[in-house]
């Protein structure tokens, strides 16, 4: 891949150091340690990189065939409007994700885990760089008042609790948070990223290939060290269980899949040419991945547990446990293995939003044995937090028709840090946003970012 | 991504994969090695995700060829493709399998700046070193050599 690279001015440059030094400290130990953990890697690098062999013709939408924009004022007002809360969007994820993964990275059982980890936030900080050049580095005064520095700002501003997209928006209860988040919620990353490779606005899509190719190991980062936990689980291993993984799972998989946007929408991004694929469309193969991931899960676990069986008899051990809940196959019980839950449970958004489904697709009718069922297949860590509360509490007003699932559907607990960028200014204070904007219907990009 | 008149589809590796890999290792060697594959899958996809590949043929994995393009090693200054690991579905061979995905190998190398590929055959794995020579491997003027260590003596 042939590369250009970008530096970011001064200023912008060390309002990420600065950041780094209060969201992520742990910065110079990945640098100190890179060639023990990363052996003949190139060194980390926090630039933008735009790849050189992007097509320079729109692919899809109206205007496929024309030459992409170079520029906000070619892309044109509406398309531009429609594309700076994407891309403020994408920077708040980035930034987002090292905050979570920042507060439990030392909780890692291994170097090697938290390693990787480490490796993973660096370069989530660098994407965040590159959506900082995009947003910096061009003229965007033909669609917005914001400057560009009070857009840096803003993002930066952000903090677990105020990013755009919901699950940026919850604290991690253990590594094993780090984990599944990487190889869910990040995967999830991997399918914006390759559907906007052919956006119509060039240097967005320029973006796009240099991520990806990092977004790769994230994965890993999270699977592989999902694959030993599975091992160790099969072996006994009191520390690391299926149950907490599952738990883990079922916390983010809701939100993963409505970080693709409701699924009645999409044609926007498709229409002006931004992304390949509807909302819906993209979550299916998504969610698909998930399902050959799992499965893949369940083998290495009972390879561990039947070191003696064939690949065939652990295959057919699988099938005939899944098969049916509760069956038990040769001392191995379905809740000892993993599952993906159904794709309409627990969701909060998009076209399921607040129907109370269970974890097998099964529909409740009373909100007290739903949030029972919630309980029983999330972590207490979890199930105490506010964000649950919010949650019961929404889903009690639907239940008693004093709110529409539409309207709840907006209405996500979300804070937003007013004033100064830095945490530790004395000039800062938090508000609770009651009209905070809902995942818009048609545009698939998740909530529309401030 | 290529996909041939015979149904097969060679694509960049991902973290997925390191399942299919595992079995397709466990048929060919007879030995189940999760452990091995998964830091290998790992290790390749941070040095350069394109520039490994596995075939697909019905979207099953049955065939994978792992590499990475570097310089500087063992005084070689230029720049070269790696070819290090590499397996067919034994009940996928003779389909040319192992030729489509080295062309996928050599053609991205070649685009990555590597001007010869290179690579290191167990002489003993004769079906190995007789594929390779089919690719146009020849022998090198580099010899490989080693001796154990622990006492010092051979």
């Amino acid at each position: 891949m042939k590369v250009d690279t970008a530096e970011l001015p001064k200023k912008y440059r060390d309002a990420i150091d600065h950041w780094c030094r209060h969201n992520f400290p742990d910065l110079p130990l990945l640098n100190k340690y890179w060639s023990k953990y990363f052996p003949n890697d190139d060194e980390f690098c926090l630039c933008a990189k735009m790849d050189l062999a992007t097509s320079k013709t729109i692919e899809v939408g109206d205007r496929a065939g024309e030459a992409k924009s170079e520029t906000p004022a070619d892309l044109g007002v509406e398309p531009a409007k429609h594309l700076l809360p994407i891309i403020r969007a994408q920077a708040s994820t980035e930034f987002g994700s090292i905050q979570q993964h920042q507060v439990t990275l030392d909780r890692a059982q291994s170097d090697q885990d938290k390693f990787w980890v480490l490796r993973v936030m660096a370069e989530e900080l660098r994407h965040g760089y590159q959506m900082f050049h995009l947003l910096t580095s061009r003229d965007w005064s033909s669609v917005t008042d914001v400057k560009p520095e009070d857009m840096v700002e803003n993002v930066l501003a952000m903090k677990t609790g105020s990013h755009v997209l919901e699950a940026f928006n919850l604290a991690y209860d253990s590594f094993v948070d780090n984990v599944v988040f990487a190889a869910v919620i990040d995967r999830v990353g991997k399918y914006q990223l390759t559907m906007q490779k052919v956006c119509a606005y060039r240097p967005f899509a320029q973006s796009m290939p240099p991520m990806l190719r990092e977004e790769a190991f994230h994965l890993a980062a999270g699977v592989v060290p999902m694959r030993r936990w599975m091992e160790s689980a099969a072996k006994g291993d009191p520390f690391v269980t299926v149950r907490a993984l599952q738990h883990s799972w079922n916390k983010w998989l809701p939100r993963g899949l409505e970080m693709f946007g409701d699924e009645r929408g999409g044609d926007t991004n498709v229409r002006l040419g931004f992304k390949d694929k509807k909302n819906r469309e993209a979550q299916l193969l998504y969610y698909k991945e998930l399902e050959r991931l799992i499965r893949d899960l369940n083998l290495r676990y009972l390879r561990a547990r039947f070191a003696d069986k064939s690949q065939e008899a652990i295959e057919e051990i699988l099938r005939r446990v899944m098969a049916e809940r509760g069956s038990t196959v040769e001392g191995v019980a379905w809740d000892d293995l993993l599952h993906l839950a159904h794709p309409e449970f627990f969701r909060r958004r998009g076209e399921p939003a607040y129907r109370m489904v269970g974890m097998d697709g099964q529909e409740f009718t009373r909100v007290d044995a739903y949030l029972g069922h919630l309980a029983d297949n999330l972590s207490e860590a979890y199930t105490a937090s506010r964000d649950m509360r919010v949650y019961a509490d929404t889903l009690g007003d639907v239940a008693a028709g004093r709110l529409t699932r539409e309207d709840a559907a907006k209405k996500a607990p979300k804070l937003e840090r007013t004033s100064s960028v830095c945490p530790c200014s004395k000039s800062v204070r938090w508000v609770a946003l009651d009209d905070a904007p809902a995942n818009g219907k048609g545009n698939g990009n998740g909530h529309k970012a401030h | 991504m290529a996909v041939s008149a015979s149904g097969v589809r060679v694509r960049p590796l991902n973290e997925l994969d390191i399942e299919a890999i595992t079995r397709i290792d466990e048929k060919v060697t007879g030995l189940y090695r999760p452990d091995f594959w998964e830091s290998r899958v790992a290790y390749y996809l941070r040095r350069d995700p394109e520039a490994s590949r596995v075939a697909e043929v019905d979207g099953e994995v049955v065939g994978f060829m792992l590499g990475d393009v570097r310089g500087g090693e063992f005084g070689l200054e230029e720049t070269s493709g790696w070819i290090e690991r590499f397996g067919v579905d034994p009940s996928q061979r003779g389909k040319g399998l192992g030729r489509q995905l080295f062309d996928e190998l050599a053609e991205y190398f070649r685009s990555a700046g590597a001007a010869r590929l290179r690579t290191l055959v167990d002489s003993r794995q004769g079906e190995t070193e007789r594929f390779l020579r089919a690719m146009g491997f020849e022998n090198s003027a580099l010899t490989a050599l080693e001796r154990p260590l622990g006492d010092g003596k051979k």
